[in-house]
């Protein structure tokens, strides 16, 4: 509970940082998603009901920004029910190895349910629908879980252990 | 009843899914209602004006690239100024047109000051573009404003230059107007300044009249501006003129380097060779 200040901060900043930095770094129309990594984090650790919380506003934040808020509050809700499946419960002691391995897995499926819910509902973009499904899916959901794997070592690791 | 909620508590996850879910569909649907649409613009203005800064911040990085572009621009329209002055004041003084191919400043290169040495008495010039760049001694050393000195000596990478203001330094000069002929040289003291010398007391020469380079000068093209006569006074023979010079040189950061010289012929017929002209070869009588 005294962590929910921390992720709603986190959630802003990471909002601000997902439009204007990482948004950019576009390899054929995918392009990594922090807040889906984090709302995929919040839904393991936490649990489903507060991941969609998470995932609803996280998407509503960023979509203010990009001018698509119904869309990406959607697909926000959408990540954090599916990453919710993987939910590490505290009272079943769980070691290391496990929270990082369910991490890494409801992060992965979070992000590929989003990146395919996000692609066929938004508007065709420059690659026709053949060729942008696959490629989102899986450079977008890579480069995502490369994000993820890196916020692992860099800071989750230490909090998860605390 | 308790069953019911039992359910619900139980499947509490996928009732949330559904009410969020719903929302943002929802919301999908209101965004085109004039609150959202507000709030929508809004963000996008935000999101325009940081993504201009982002942009405009790259823009930096390019600067450098950008003046030089507009330097070498610069140099070529200078060129071209240089050439059709000199065809214009050879048609007013009635010369020969052939005689305009004398005055091609040619090829001209870009190159920075990376070194200077200003005193009262020695001012020298290094410039980062030597024999590797094409630059050969006597080259002449110009800025858009005017004659800036020669090529003295060169290395691989860079090359000394001899400004105008510089005690060894002598330029023959010819008026716009008059068409009184000098020899430009700079005594010292305000790098502004410089002194008319072998002008008669006799000639035309006016204050304000243009000095450009002449046919005399054994390493610049004629045409290229040196400075103006800022104050003549009479002596018996020959007047005292002071010439105000025409490039700024303490704000001087680069240089166009003019690869044309005068032809090495009438150099060697200048200094009194009496082989310059190439033997002709004899013909052959079949």
């Amino acid at each position: 509970m005294k962590k929910y200040p921390l992720y709603i901060v986190s959630m802003a900043v990471l909002a601000i940082l997902q439009h204007f930095l990482f948004s950019r770094l576009v390899i054929l129309g995918a392009s990594p998603d922090l807040l889906a990594v984090f709302v995929a984090y919040v839904s393991v650790i936490i649990g489903q009901r507060t991941g969609i919380i998470f995932g609803f506003s996280a998407g509503l934040l960023a979509g203010f920004l990009s001018g698509d808020p119904g869309l990406a509050a959607l697909v926000g809700t959408l990540e954090g029910f599916i990453a919710g499946f993987f939910h590490v419960s505290p009272e079943s002691h769980p070691t290391m190895v496990k929270k990082r391995r369910m991490f890494y897995f409801g992060a992965a499926t979070a992000i590929a349910a989003g990146n395919l819910l996000h692609t066929l509902l938004s508007n065709p973009l420059a690659l026709p629908a053949w060729l942008r499904i696959p490629s989102v899916m899986v450079i977008g959901t890579a480069s995502s879980l490369f994000f993820a794997v890196l916020a692992y070592q860099l800071a989750l690791k230490k909090i998860l252990k605390d | 009843m308790l069953s019911i909620i039992r359910f619900i508590a139980r499947h509490s996850a996928y009732l949330y899914f559904l009410l969020f879910s719903g929302l943002s569909i929802l919301i999908m649907q209101l965004q085109r209602k004039e609150t959202l649409e507000a709030i929508r613009t809004n963000g996008m203005a935000a999101n325009a004006a940081v993504s201009e800064r982002l942009t405009g911040f790259g823009d930096i990085f390019s600067l450098r690239n950008e003046n030089e572009r507009l330097l070498l621009q610069n140099a070529r329209l200078f060129s071209k100024v240089i050439r059709e002055d000199t065809a214009l004041r050879d048609a007013r003084n009635l010369n020969d047109l052939i005689r305009r191919d004398s005055t091609r400043v040619g090829r001209i290169m870009l190159a920075r000051i990376v070194d200077r040495r200003f005193s009262p008495l020695d001012n020298m010039l290094v410039i980062n573009a030597g024999s590797r760049d094409g630059i050969e001694k006597d080259m002449a050393v110009l800025s858009p404003d005017g004659l800036v000195g020669r090529v003295t000596a060169v290395s691989e990478n860079y090359a000394r230059v001899m400004p105008v203001i510089n005690k060894d330094f002598k330029v023959s000069v010819v008026s716009d107007s008059s068409s009184t002929l000098g020899v430009l040289a700079w005594k010292g003291g305000n790098d502004y300044m410089a002194h008319l010398e072998n002008v008669p007391s006799s000639s035309r020469l006016k204050v304000g009249e243009r000095l450009t380079t002449s046919d005399h000068s054994t390493f610049a093209v004629r045409g290229i501006p040196v400075g103006r006569v800022a104050r003549i006074s009479g002596s018996k023979l020959f007047s005292d003129v002071d010439v105000r010079l025409s490039v700024d040189f303490p704000s001087l950061s680069y240089v166009l380097v003019s690869a044309s010289k005068p032809s090495r012929e009438k150099l060697e017929i200048m200094n009194g060779g009496e082989s310059a002209a190439p033997a002709k070869p004899a013909l052959k009588r079949k």
